[in-house]
């Protein structure tokens, strides 16, 4: 799902071997990943990789795709090491950020040496964290500040709308107000805090302005560049345990560029937590239910061996593994988490696939098959089947069919008016293919075998799909008559009694439109279709046409 | 080549007279002169008779030379008039001369001294002569009226009676040039006429009537030109892409596999991610991402004992899962939405209960929130389905993609990648090699979740499958823009290619 650039020769700086384009293909797999583009630029090869997995934020830089590449290559082992010393710098957490954006969770690298490779590396890394992992901010946005220009302490509080600060590119002083009107990422992410009673903002102790999370860094600590030597990172959120993971991702990646971790004291009303926390976490697996559900025949040590060319430790003890994974990992749920590690470590296209030998038959759905039956008479009366669109709107069941609008199933969120509800009847999506081809040759018959989905209050979905036949003859010599004639052979071939009764409808004409009834109900219409629908299709011949319910002719 | 009734008559009629003019031909047999020409030609490049063809100089009548054969010479309606009264003034001719006629009289007389010619003070006096009294036939008259007679002469013949500038200086005729064809029969005619040929009436439409009254036998049916194009006429068919996903459900059903069936396009958010173990927080739950309903908006949760193992998987985890970790909330359980895959139907099968060993397959009309374009489907078929048994491994699900790619790509060869999907762990991304398209992403799968299977009551491995089929479909359909899958397009639904 996420996607992100790399360059080839950074990638290979950090694993500290050079490949072949075809090596890459497979290498990536190791990290989940898919190379999906190659193209040079000013004489560097990038690469788009394309991540599969939108749990592990871990992988989606090139510090994190080259250190699973080493890992997995066995040029390192077991759990990656990672040193955290602690600093002095406390930042105190406003309580009144409760209802705001109450988690922040904070950590400084220093002893960078960036290059632009690694500078674009860790604002991307920043970025797809955010966007992917911290659904577009909401529940993770990421601040990297240069800590030469922050004067500690740090006070994460509540502020009011009318504060100032100079937001990153810009000149002047904008109020916390104006900035969500006139920055474009205040655009883009005020919802987020907009409704607040107060806007977050990250100040130091002389009470300049770091940032306003999860809008925008300040001008004066909020640029980072190549010759930034030492970084404080901030990160905000809903949930501690999320902020905490996405921190321990970006202080792990700088860590592989040789910046050292140090940690800050966080305060809160009620507790102090120090982060970030780099510990290792905990997960004991059956090596009987990896053998079993893998289908390979791995000894415990290959299995100890495969997991740790994933980044584990691994602690062999009565049939079972214990485990150590990274902090920077928080996806493993499940034994079956690890054994997809296993998998991947082997390798997939180095697995033997295996069909399994199962006593099954197979079946289809009679009422398919019953469907088929139509089609195929239909086919035989010379029409042309189409497949159309459920979705549509209610102009085009209604009104461009001239009968009053009813309730039917509709949109809330629809990308385009035109498919904002689902189509009650089928005959309007055959005016519509109609009203698509009158430059073609007449005459022209054709039906459908599809769903009309109908309001059904008793139901689990408080609907229902009906599967419906619907038919539409169109030419200038096309009367009542050609319908019934296709109908009432229909019902011959299926032993069906069926009446037709005198009904009036808007979409046909008064006088040639009946309902179609069998045992005394209702199963459909029939008629000549309206010269007001036709005009509204722009349809300039005759059309007769019939649509009725399947269900009701069905008998197995 | 079979001769038709015509070149039959022709033939027996030239053998009949040996050799004869076109114009004989047609004087014998009644037919008229274009279609005696018609088979002239046909015999002939058949080699059963000789056509020549002789080019000759001809006289015809002028317009006034046929209008003089009918009201006669100016000079001879002149000594008509002179003829009875003796003499006559020039303007007494009136009647029977045109005017540029009454010009030219004075000297024609005179020079055939047919008429003297004196002038008094009234005008011109014209006294008809012996000879005029007298006159006979003159050559003029008789080539007059051969022409008029003949419509046409020869030179040579002409030439005999009159010199043809006589002719032209009056105006009367014209020189012209004809072709003259003769026919003879060949000995190759004379063979197939000995061997005996049976003339027929020729007709061109066998009707009811012909063939009850046996008088078929009595007529020549007339050959048709079998090489004339023909008007172009539309079959009834079935939708090209509906056929082509009846024979993939054809082909599952013979692998083995048992359709799923649900009753509407609807689902609850349960059954389209809870029960799936997609947690509410999921990207893909979030309002860009997944349809909602404006009406009706929500539905009902299914039965409490489901719901609450479903929840608990989510919140605490199930099957030693530690879960998500968070509140699990009914209320969004219950929102509707058009189904956004078809797995959703695999999830009400393993909760409805399912044969053991068992392999289900569903093709499911299914909903994204997208643009439609020509890479984009809003609405497309989805085909799905789950393999459960006591032991299946990874290995197993690697085999079941193979003999998809296999059976349904045309593959020759796959290649797995390590996937994701919220709800199947391990998962994969199979890749199938076409021998036309070449490495095409085919499927995905994976083990269902056992956070998943357990809360549904499935306690065995549940090989989850999904097949992209919209590629290979636009690869048989010959189309390069997906939305021709549902064809608004008559023309190229007439045209479309039978796919089998």
């Amino acid at each position: 799902m996420p996607k992100f650039d790399v360059s080839k020769s950074d990638l290979e700086r950090l694993v500290g071997r050079s490949f072949s384009l075809e090596e890459w293909e497979d290498l990536v797999l190791y990290a989940k990943c898919e190379l999906d583009d190659v193209w040079e630029e000013n004489g560097k090869v990038y690469f788009k990789l394309d991540s599969k997995d939108t749990n592990r934020p871990d992988l989606w830089s090139a510090e994190g795709v080259a250190r699973q590449i080493r890992w997995a290559l066995g040029l390192q082992s077991g759990l990656p090491e990672y040193e955290v010393k602690e600093s002095d710098v406390v930042v105190y957490v406003d309580e009144k950020l409760k209802n705001v954006r109450p988690y922040g969770v904070y950590a400084i690298v220093e002893g960078l040496n960036l290059d632009e490779d690694s500078l674009s590396q860790m604002i991307q890394l920043q970025e797809k964290v955010a966007l992917t992992f911290g659904r577009r901010r909401r529940e993770v946005a990421i601040g990297i500040f240069d800590f030469e220009k922050v004067k500690p302490p740090i006070y994460y509080r509540a502020a009011e709308k009318t504060e100032k600060f100079v937001p990153l590119g810009f000149e002047e002083e904008l109020t916390l107000e104006e900035i969500l009107e006139k920055h474009e990422k205040g655009i883009e992410y005020g919802h987020l805090i907009k409704d607040k009673p107060h806007y977050p903002l990250l100040v130091d102790s002389e009470g300049n302005v770091l940032s306003m999370p999860p809008i925008i860094n300040s001008e004066l600590t909020g640029r980072v560049t190549t010759e930034t030597k030492k970084v404080f990172i901030d990160v905000t959120g809903w949930d501690l345990k999320k902020v905490m993971l996405a921190l321990n991702v970006m202080v792990t990646a700088l860590a592989e560029r040789g910046g050292k971790i140090r940690s800050v004291k966080v305060i809160y009303k009620d507790f102090e937590i120090v982060t970030p926390d780099l510990t290792p976490k905990r997960f004991e697996v059956e090596l009987n239910y990896i053998r079993k559900l893998s289908g390979l025949d791995l000894k415990d040590e290959e299995i100890k061996e495969l997991l740790e060319r994933m980044m584990y430790s691994v602690e062999l003890e009565d049939g079972k593994a214990k485990l150590l994974y990274p902090a920077f990992r928080d996806d493993i749920m499940h034994a079956r988490d690890v054994l997809e590690d296993v998998l991947i470590a082997y390798g997939y296209n180095n697995i033997e696939p295996e069909e399994p030998k199962l006593a099954v038959q197979g079946r289809g759905d009679p009422f398919k098959d019953f469907e088929d039956a139509i089609r195929d008479l239909m086919v035989g009366f010379g029409l042309q089947e189409i497949m159309t669109f459920n979705l549509t709107n209610k102009e085009v069941q209604f009104k461009k069919m001239n009968i009053p609008e009813e309730e039917i199933v509709e949109i809330a969120n629809p990308v385009s008016q035109r498919w904002s509800a689902l189509r009650k009847w089928l005959l309007p999506s055959l005016m519509e293919f109609l009203s698509n081809n009158t430059h073609e040759e007449y005459p022209q018959r054709i039906f459908e075998v599809g769903l009309a989905t109908l309001i059904d209050e008793s139901r689990e979905t408080k609907t229902i799909s009906e599967p419906k036949l619907a038919v539409a003859l169109a030419g200038s010599e096309y009367t009542f008559t050609n319908a019934k004639e296709i109908l009432d052979s229909l019902m011959r071939h299926l032993g069906v009694e069926y009446e037709i009764e005198e009904t009036e409808h808007g979409s046909f004409i008064s006088g040639r439109v009946g309902k179609v009834l069998v045992n005394g109900k209702e199963v459909g219409i029939i008629g000549e279709i309206h010269p007001q629908v036709l005009e509204n299709w722009n349809i300039e011949v005759p059309v007769v046409a019939f649509e009725i319910f399947l269900r009701p002719l069905y008998q197995p | 080549m079979t001769l038709g009734y015509n070149e039959k008559l022709v033939l027996l009629t030239i053998a009949k007279l040996e050799k004869a003019s076109v114009e004989e031909i047609v004087k014998e047999t009644r037919l008229d002169q274009v279609a005696v020409m018609r088979a002239i030609l046909t015999l002939e490049k058949e080699g059963l008779i000789k056509l020549h063809e002789r080019k000759e100089k001809i006289i015809v009548l002028t317009d006034i030379g046929k209008e003089y054969s009918k009201i006669g010479l100016p000079e001879i309606r002149a000594l008509r008039v002179l003829r009875e009264k003796k003499k006559a003034y020039l303007d007494e001719l009136k009647d029977v001369l045109r005017e540029d006629e009454l010009k030219a009289i004075v000297g024609i007389l005179r020079r055939e001294g047919l008429a003297n010619v004196r002038k008094d003070e009234k005008g011109l006096v014209l006294e008809i002569t012996e000879k005029g009294e007298k006159l006979g036939e003159r050559p003029i008259d008789i080539a007059l009226k051969l022409l008029s007679e003949k419509g046409e002469v020869s030179v040579d013949e002409i030439s005999r009676i009159i010199d043809v500038k006589d002719l032209k200086r009056r105006k009367i005729a014209r020189e012209d040039e004809r072709v003259e064809r003769t026919v003879e029969i060949t000995e190759k005619g004379k063979k197939l006429v000995s061997k005996g040929i049976e003339l027929k009436r020729e007709v061109t439409r066998l009707t009811p009537e012909l063939i009850a009254s046996g008088k078929w036998r009595e007529v020549e049916l007339k050959p048709f030109n079998i090489k004339a194009p023909v008007k172009r006429i539309y079959p009834g068919k079935k939708q090209p892409y509906r056929v082509f996903l009846d024979k993939i459900r054809r082909r599952l059903i013979e692998m083995g596999f048992i359709e799923m069936t649900v009753d509407s396009l609807i689902e609850t958010q349960f059954w389209n991610f809870d029960a799936l173990f997609q947690p509410q927080n999921h990207p893909a739950r979030e309002w860009t991402d997944t349809y909602q309903l404006k009406y009706p908006e929500k539905g009902y949760l299914p039965d409490e004992s489901l719901v609450s193992r479903v929840k608990e998987a989510h919140e605490r985890g199930l099957a030693g899962s530690r879960g998500w970790g968070y509140v699990w909330s009914p209320e969004r359980a219950m929102l509707l939405m058009p189904r956004a895959h078809a797995t959703a139907l695999s999830a009400r099968q393993l909760a409805k209960g399912i044969e053991i060993p068992g392999k289900y397959f569903t093709i499911q009309r299914v909903f994204r929130p997208d643009v439609l374009d020509r890479t984009h489907l809003i609405e497309f078929n989805q085909i799905d389905g789950f393999v459960a048994g006591e032991d299946l491994t990874f290995r197993h699900l690697l085999g079941i993609l193979k003999r998809f790619a296999i059976e349904i790509a045309g593959a020759k060869k796959v290649k797995f990648f390590p996937d994701y999907y919220p709800f199947t762990e391990p998962s994969v991304q199979l890749s199938a090699y076409h021998p036309e398209l070449g490495w095409v992403e085919f499927g995905g799968a994976g083990v269902f979740r056992e956070e998943m299977t357990e809360a549904l009551g499935i306690k065995v491995p549940v090989i989850a499958w999904g097949i992209g089929i919209d590629r290979l479909a636009m690869f048989k359909l010959g189309i390069d823009d997906i939305r021709y899958l549902f064809s608004y397009d008559l023309r190229w639904l007439r045209e479309a290619k039978l796919i089998w």
